[in-house]
């Protein structure tokens, strides 16, 4: 491997809690699913890197469903972030705090 | 007669002598309260059994070779055994017939002195608890009784002091005669624990066995003895422990002679002779005895010798011939102190009960005012009065004479001449301060110290409704007491012959014909105390001032006890009040309530904070959630 494995690996992680970070502190519903997305690229570097350090193909292969997951979960997503603006008339997370 | 043997009589008699003031106590306090006459007659009718179970016991025992001894199980821990009961040898004989005779012509005296007082009842029960302290004190056989009595004699001191408790003063100097006898009495218990600790029991024949001397070390036994004669520093109101006696004459006048002259005080120096041979195994604590007896026997003097209140001087007196009687007795010389103790046990509550006459009739303790409003009108109070100041002054064949001789005998036998010349001094400044203080009440010229401030009556004034019966239960206690220091001196060979059979071990009786001169001086010195108090106070045209007071810095120094008071008020308030209490004050306030309250208001901080988890936005919940996985996943993979 020309890239050390660890130096993937701390990609991955960063790139990880860059997502949670977004995630966590950003006050748009709309930012908190682009967390969600970053996260899951995070995930996949880290898939692709282990396959090429452990020369299994099985790890790339996940790559691309979680690709197709994440398609799928971003128009659930924004169908329910329309949905619940609707309903509120807010982006902000504060205004859906009724389970308190 | 059989069964009336000394083995067979000696347990009920001791056992109804000294326990029965403890019934008439609580009778009086539960039953009486409100018939002062009936309480009267209960204190005095069984302070009359004492006395007679003390005669019987005195004969039943007058020849005994060894102390009789009786216990029954009290403490039992482990090995160590205590007991209570009464041990009984030639000592504590005495002391009980001294304690009983005396206590039983002052409540006689009560009965006219006290007459019309609110308190009548009370004043009764109290004298009554404090017999029974004192009798059980003298008959205790360990410490741990002993000890035990000794704060009960303290606590009725401080019960009879402040017995007329809405005068201020009454009530405080109660108290700071309890306080400071307590700081003795501190020293003492640590000395006691000591010994318990390397004797293994607290038997005073133990202590006074040689088997102590093998148990302990030196160094032990100098401090165990140091800190038990700290007690007796306290009780017996020696150097530094001594202001609290004059101020304890705040209580009523029969109070003042039977506790603060003639017992309770004496209790102290009791206390020394019981330990005699423990003392005796450690040369530096009688040393230091010595020095402390010697210093306050002076000190106390030159207190007297300035003072217009008559039962202030009387009581600087005490202080003094205590400290004498501790001088005589780390002299080496056990008779010295004892036979000191019975024959200044009968002149000076002589002293205070006619002094008590006199303030009883005029309401005022002035001896000024005494003299001027005409004292020496009442002949036989006045008669008493003087007879009992030449025994103080140790004036020839009075009995005071008899016990100064031995005390200076015994003074005399040691290497440094520096004891036998303070004790000489300690004679002219006695006979100087007693005959000044009869000169004044018998000669009252209207020349003298202005009148200033007199010091406020003792007694409120009860009027002078005063029957002939009166007047016979006033004066008949003085008689007895006169013709006991008159005829006590004669007894003197007896006497010692009677404690010398007592099996105590390790003494030596110093031979009393050792220095023929020094009666001679001795008496010399009297006469010339006498003989300059005459010259200032009593002859025709005197000028009526002491040396002392044309010496208005010593004059100063002598009145203000030395500022001892002072002393003791600055330790007191900076010490105590500002150093240690204003500590342990801050330590409460700011670490103690700091460290509670504080750990309050940090659970209240901390569920504050983390209540805006709860808030509901979905973001805390997320959060929550990743810290959750990541600190899981630290802790399994790390």
């Amino acid at each position: 491997m020309i890239v050390p494995f660890s130096h993937i690996l701390l990609l991955a992680g960063v790139l990880f809690s860059l997502g949670m970070f977004c995630a966590l502190a950003r006050r748009n519903l709309i930012m908190i699913v682009l967390g969600i997305e970053i996260m899951l690229n995070g995930a996949s570097i880290a898939f692709v890197g282990s396959a090429l350090h452990w020369q299994q193909l099985e790890g790339q292969a996940f790559v691309l469903f979680i690709l197709a997951v994440a398609a799928a979960e971003v128009s659930l997503g924004l169908a329910i972030l329309l949905h619940a603006f609707r309903r509120t008339g807010s982006f902000d997370p504060e205004a859906y705090n009724s389970l308190k | 007669m059989t069964g009336f043997s000394a083995e067979t009589l000696t347990l009920p008699t001791v056992a109804l002598a000294t326990l029965l003031p403890f019934a008439a106590f609580v009778v009086i306090l539960l039953f009486t309260r409100s018939r002062p006459r009936l309480s009267a007659a209960v204190a005095v009718g069984v302070s009359s059994v004492s006395l007679a179970g003390t005669l019987v016991l005195l004969t039943l025992h007058w020849n005994m070779e060894k102390p009789v001894q009786h216990t029954a199980r009290w403490l039992v821990s482990g090995t160590i055994e205590i007991g209570m009961g009464y041990l009984l040898d030639p000592v504590s004989l005495l002391m009980l017939a001294v304690v009983a005779a005396v206590s039983f012509l002052i409540q006689v005296y009560s009965l006219g002195y006290m007459a019309g007082d609110p308190g009548f009842s009370r004043y009764f029960a109290f004298m009554s608890l404090f017999v029974w302290a004192m009798f059980n004190l003298v008959v205790s056989p360990t410490m741990f009784q002993l000890y035990i009595f000794w704060e009960l004699v303290g606590l009725s001191s401080y019960l009879l002091i402040g017995f007329w408790y809405e005068k201020l003063m009454a009530s405080q100097a109660g108290k700071k005669a309890f306080v400071m006898t307590r700081l003795g009495d501190a020293a003492m218990f640590l000395g006691i624990l000591l010994v318990l600790l390397h004797l293994g029991n607290l038997d005073i024949l133990e202590m006074d066995s040689p088997k102590a001397a093998a148990s302990m070390s030196p160094e032990l036994l100098t401090l165990s003895a140091l800190l038990i004669f700290g007690g007796i520093v306290g009780k017996s109101a020696q150097f530094p422990l001594l202001t609290w006696l004059p101020d304890a004459m705040q209580g009523p006048t029969p109070v003042s002679a039977l506790l603060h002259s003639s017992t309770m005080v004496a209790a102290g120096i009791y206390l020394y002779e019981r330990l005699y041979p423990f003392f005796l195994f450690s040369r530096t604590a009688m040393t230091v005895g010595l020095a402390v007896g010697t210093v306050s026997m002076l000190l106390a003097s030159t207190m007297a010798m300035v003072n217009r209140d008559i039962k202030q001087i009387w009581a600087y007196s005490t202080i003094s011939q205590l400290g004498f009687m501790l001088m005589g007795l780390d002299a080496g010389s056990l008779f010295s102190g004892a036979f000191h103790l019975t024959t200044h046990a009968a002149f000076k509550a002589l002293l205070f009960l006619c002094s008590g006459v006199f303030i009883h009739r005029y309401a005022t303790n002035d001896i000024f005012e005494l003299g001027r409003q005409g004292c020496r009108s009442l002949k036989i109070p006045m008669a008493c009065l003087i007879i009992a100041a030449g025994a103080l002054s140790g004036l020839p064949l009075l009995s005071g004479f008899f016990s100064k001789e031995v005390i200076l005998g015994s003074l005399a036998e040691l290497s440094n001449p520096l004891w036998l010349g303070a004790g000489l001094l300690g004679v002219f400044l006695t006979s100087y301060y007693a005959f000044r203080l009869v000169f004044i009440l018998l000669f009252p010229g209207e020349s003298g110290p202005g009148h200033g401030e007199a010091p406020e009556a003792s007694a409120p004034s009860h009027g002078s409704a005063h029957s002939r019966f009166h007047e016979w239960i006033l004066d008949g206690p003085l008689i007895v007491l006169a013709g006991v220091t008159l005829l006590l001196g004669l007894f003197q060979v007896p006497l010692e012959q009677f404690l010398r059979g007592g099996e105590i071990s390790g003494l030596h009786w110093p031979d009393p014909l050792h220095h023929p001169v020094l009666p001679y001086v001795s008496v010399a010195l009297a006469a010339l105390g006498l003989g300059l108090s005459w010259v200032e106070f009593g002859r025709r045209g005197a000028p009526r001032v002491g040396f002392v007071e044309r010496l208005p810095g010593l004059f100063r120094l002598f009145s203000q006890r030395w500022y001892l008071d002072h002393v003791y008020g600055f330790l007191v308030d900076r010490g105590i009040d500002r150093g240690i209490s204003r500590l342990l004050y801050l330590n409460d306030h700011k670490v103690i309530d700091g460290f509670v309250d504080g750990t309050a208001e940090s659970t209240a901080a901390g569920g504050r904070i983390t209540a805006f988890l709860h808030t509901g936005m979905i973001q805390y919940r997320l959060l929550t959630t990743f810290a959750v996985v990541v600190f899981l996943a630290l802790y399994f993979f790390l």
